[in-house]
């Protein structure tokens, strides 16, 4: 079917998902996802039935966003895009004066609503990158890199004084990664890189106390092991003792014992692993690997360059929060607060991660043909 | 005008699309191609870190499995022993000499501080706290064997709901309730008894106990110790499942305690006490024993020491006071006290030198208060100045004649008398069933010279004749030696063990008098004589150094007194050395048939016929008291 203009839905099959422009299979994986993550939640928990209905709101919450932009027209994403950064620049900036949290203010209270700007900026940081090289020539001469540079290091750098430093990190990679897609000059991208890990020791000197133990403790876990260790040998012991087919449901006695810290949130791969066992961690992390790929995928297929950086770095981000987190909890990384997509309970991420999948959808449901 | 809109529309269109493709006429296809083999790197870095992440998590969840279970079940399951009930302790008459109460508690359990220095400092606002018992605390923490500190002992409720009400504080602390050993009689029993106290090191090192896991308390002294295995029974234990925070969440297994044996001792408390009455005030050791199977009826050790604050962490302090109080409390005179027995040894003297064919019985010797040794010039003298006369063995032994005896000896040389001495039960312990007894010395040629580098000299042969100089022995030794005297030779090693008796099943085992039994071969003839003498000691008016005491309830006391002179330390009263003279009294009763020997040693306290003879007689005087009483009930 194709419309005048020679757009295509190019669906596979009729029904909902030809109305809706969403990709069934993306769609069914990222689901998938989302109710082991609910299970995790509610065992973990205890049998807490209250966190999963709470989650479960903001999964139908997320769904909505999914849906919705799925079907507004990438043109229009990429005119957006400038709107949606620099409001959410602002909102970075108000939560550095009027934010709300624990040890460090994430949050933004709007009084009907809370919730943390950082992770807006894990979708608008790429979609405005995407948006901003879409006019642009490629590969981009060095003025555009210095440019979309500098549009990456300003949300990193509020985001960093908040302190978040996992999230600055994650939202500084994945410019990298737009940029890479670009097609930036990789000599160029090795000098710059040098260059910046020449400027690690001034990061070090900026760092709180707290983020430079975990770094510290990353190096050599078992030196403190009721400290900073404590959360990465509890969480290996937890998957450890999970073993090949894992405890059980409902059986993990490491996380249900409060022996893993944030079970629910940042360690949930763990608690997942040790119930669901090394069985169930290769079904996780293939069904990452699935999204990943199908929207590597897809970012081939798609006929522009908004459309390419966008969806290419969008999915590339998420299997790096997969990295991230899953890398944390086993200790190929340090000890970051980074949630693992659609498992980890919390509102924010999780509607964000929904609507960034709404938009790679949306490149590929309006995708123009190929000519040739 | 609808086409013609159309048509302007998609002008305007192409006009845009041209100004683009002006700009990146050549590039399109190159950015298309570009992008493809950059997202296709892209895709192959992917699978490899999924295959690098797959095989890491194959590792820690596969190959590393059994030791994270391990690890896994070590941090939810905890251990935690049941300490059995220990044994309680009976005298003969079946009451009780020591036994479990319960108190309670306030102990921080050590899992649950995490910063030592808030955890000081939130105790510092909580509790009024010397810096001795922080200390006593920071020793708590050190000691690896205990999972908790005790910060405070037997409180009461009442105390606890005080402190509770700032609990906030210090929210670790718990009340647990425990039971503690109470001694009925602590000051009278107490070295005979013992106490309880914390498990150290040093118990562990020793092979002789059995330490069960889990276990917190031993016996540190007296029977306690010496009957720790009997008495202490098996810790169970209950396997807890807790959550990170060391709350409990369920009992996964538990093993019942088993209970320590119960012990019934030979001692008589009411005795025992009764003789702790008697000597108040004065320092040295009573030894009461059944000559007819060593039952041990009295062991007092005097001054006594409060035992039931050694079965709580005594403060420094006090134990420091204790240690340095003049009448030295902590020692057990009776197994450890060596003093040279003075004039009690006669009879064995006498017995050895008539088994020897030394003397005739009946030979008569002259004493003019001295006796004048070979080229010595200082003689040596008799306690009575003006002297004895002409006296025999016999009368030599009721009058305590120096000068017969320094002969005596004389003619029976030191080796004999060394030799001979041991079949007495000096020189050796006597293995009474407690730990640390002390052996006493009898001193002969070989033992001068390898101590003191020096040949034996003849007046020294003297003194040891009249039981001074390096001759050593300890009451409970002076007490064996007269058993075997009053029993005509045959007596039994001394022990503190009744039986003991298994509650929860109700066996009784009794302590097995015959397995302990020893003869000296001596000749009767001869021991008439000896017994004779210390009957005459006691009964012959106006002439036995002890006969001032008079009959006792129509019962005849054979015995013999010994004032034996010291040169000590003048235990820190002035710090000077002085001559001291310790008071002795040796006897047993009925001489015909004898049921006990009395043995008292009063150091520092004067005559034995003056101090230690009447102590004796009022013993001997409450035993058969109460004997008759019992005997009518």
């Amino acid at each position: 079917m194709k419309n005048y203009l020679g757009e295509s839905n190019n669906r596979g099959f009729a029904g909902i998902s030809s109305i809706l422009y969403v990709d069934t299979k993306l769609f069914i994986a990222i689901i998938t996802i989302t109710i082991l993550g609910l299970i995790t939640i509610y065992s973990s928990s205890g049998n807490e039935l209250s966190l999963v209905i709470k989650q479960s709101t903001r999964v139908v919450i997320g769904l909505i966003a999914m849906v919705f932009l799925a079907q507004v027209h990438p043109d229009n994403l990429r005119l957006f895009a400038p709107v949606l950064y620099f409001l959410t620049i602002l909102l970075l900036i108000l939560v550095l004066l009027f934010g709300v949290g624990h040890s460090a203010d994430r949050w933004l209270d709007l009084y009907f609503i809370r919730f943390q700007p950082s992770e807006l900026m894990k979708i608008f940081v790429p979609l405005m990158l995407a948006s901003y090289y879409s006019d642009k020539p490629l590969p981009p001469n060095i003025s555009y890199i210095f440019i979309a540079i500098i549009l990456v290091l300003l949300p990193v750098f509020l985001i960093m004084k908040q302190p978040d430093l996992g999230t600055a990190l994650l939202i500084g990679m994945s410019g990298a990664i737009a940029i890479l897609l670009a097609g930036m000059s990789l000599k160029f991208f090795f000098v710059t890189t040098f260059s910046t890990a020449a400027l690690l020791p001034v990061l070090w000197m900026n760092m709180h106390q707290y983020q430079k133990q975990r770094v510290l403790t990353f190096f050599n876990p078992e030196s403190d092991p009721l400290g900073s260790g404590y959360h990465l040998m509890q969480s290996k012991i937890a998957l450890g003792s999970g073993g090949f087919f894992g405890k059980g449901l409902f059986n993990g006695t490491q996380s249900k014992l409060g022996f893993v810290p944030e079970h629910s949130t940042d360690f949930i791969f763990t608690a997942f692993g040790e119930e669901f066992g090394f069985l169930g961690v290769i079904i996780l992390m293939s069904l990452y690997l699935f999204i990943a790929l199908r929207g590597i995928s897809i970012s081939i297929k798609a006929t522009d360059n908004f459309g390419r950086i966008l969806t290419g770095t969008l999915s590339l981000t998420i299997f790096l929060y997969v990295l991230v987190n899953v890398g944390m909890v086993i200790g190929f990384l340090p000890v970051v607060g980074a949630p693992l997509p659609f498992m980890s309970y919390g509102g924010t991420s999780m509607v964000t991660l929904f609507a960034t999948f709404g938009m790679i959808m949306s490149v590929k449901s309006h995708q123009r043909i190929l000519r040739k | 005008m609808k086409t013609k809109a159309r048509k302007d529309s998609i002008r305007y269109r192409r006009k845009i699309e041209e100004k683009y493709s002006w700009d990146r006429l050549s590039d399109i296809d190159e950015e298309r191609r570009s992008h493809k083999k950059r997202s296709i790197i892209a895709a192959i870095l992917v699978i490899f870190i999924f295959a690098t992440y797959l095989v890491k998590l194959y590792e820690v969840q596969v190959s590393s499995h059994e030791y994270y279970t391990v690890k896994s079940d070590s941090n939810r399951i905890k251990i935690r022993p049941v300490q059995a009930t220990r044994g309680i302790i009976y005298d003969r008459n079946g009451l009780i000499v020591a036994k479990n109460i319960n108190t309670f508690d306030l102990i921080v359990k050590k899992e649950r501080i995490k910063n030592k220095g808030i955890f000081y400092k939130n105790l510092k606002r909580l509790l009024p706290t010397t810096p001795t018992d922080i200390k006593n605390i920071q020793s708590q923490f050190k000691n690896r064997r205990l999972k908790d500190i005790t910060i405070l002992e037997d409180i009461t409720l009442e105390e606890y709901s005080k402190i509770s009400v700032d609990q906030y504080i210090l929210p670790e602390i718990e009340l647990v309730n425990k039971s503690r050993r109470k001694y009925i009689e602590p000051l009278a029993t107490s070295h005979v008894v013992g106490y309880l106290g914390k498990v150290s090191d040093y118990d562990i090192e020793s092979s002789v106990f059995k330490i069960h896991v889990g276990m917190t308390d031993i016996g540190k002294l007296g029977i306690e110790r010496f009957y720790q295995n009997i008495l202490s029974g098996r810790p169970g234990f209950e396997k807890l499942e807790t959550d990170a925070q060391g709350e409990v969440i369920r009992v996964l297994e538990k093993r019942e305690p088993h209970r320590g044996k119960d012990i019934y001792l030979t001692l008589d408390l009411k005795l025992q006490k009764y003789i702790y009455s008697q000597v108040k005030g004065k320092e040295g050791a009573v030894v009461v024993m059944n000559p007819k199977n060593g039952d041990i009826l009295a062991f007092v050790s005097f001054p006594g020491y409060n035992t039931n604050l050694f079965t709580k962490s005594i403060s420094n302090k006090k134990y420091n006071e204790l240690i340095q109080s003049p009448g030295r409390p902590l020692i057990n005179r009776v197994i450890a006290g060596q003093y040279p027995p003075g004039s009690t040894i006669k009879p064995f003297m006498g017995l050895i030198a008539l088994e020897q064919s030394i003397i005739d019985p009946e030979k008569l010797m002259y004493c003019n208060g001295s006796y004048i040794l070979g080229k010595h010039k200082r003689p040596f003298r008799c306690w009575k100045k003006e002297g004895h006369g002409k006296v025999n063995l016999s009368f030599s032994i009721t009058q305590s004649c120096d000068v017969f005896f320094y002969k005596l000896s004389e003619l029976t040389g030191i080796d004999l008398i060394s030799e001979n001495l041991y079949k007495f039960g000096f020189g050796n312990k006597t293995y009474i069933d407690l730990y640390d007894e002390k052996p006493g010395l009898i001193p002969d040629r070989a033992w001068k010279l390898k101590t003191k580098q020096l040949p034996w000299y003849p007046g020294e042969t003297l003194n040891i004749g009249i039981g001074q100089g390096y001759f050593l022995a300890t009451p409970i030794q002076l007490t064996l030696g007269t058993s075997v005297l009053a029993g005509n030779g045959k007596t039994y090693l001394p022990h503190l063990l009744l039986g003991s008796k298994n509650k929860t099943s109700g066996e009784f085992l009794n302590y097995k008098n015959s397995e302990n039994k020893f003869e000296a071969d001596i000749d009767q003839d001869y021991l008439d004589i000896i017994q004779h003498a210390m009957w005459r000691v006691v009964n012959e008016k106006g002439v036995g150094t002890a006969s001032h005491l008079g009959k006792i309830r129509n019962i005849e006391v054979a015995g013999k007194t010994g004032t034996s002179q010291v040169y000590n330390l003048d235990k820190g009263k002035t710090g000077t050395k002085k001559l001291q003279d310790h008071a002795l009294f040796i006897s047993y009763a009925p001489f015909d048939n004898p049921e006990i020997v009395v043995t008292v040693v009063v150091e520092n306290g004067g005559s034995g016929s003056g101090t230690a003879a009447p102590i004796a007689k009022s013993i001997i005087n409450y035993y058969f008291k109460n004997k008759k009483q019992v005997a009518l009930k």
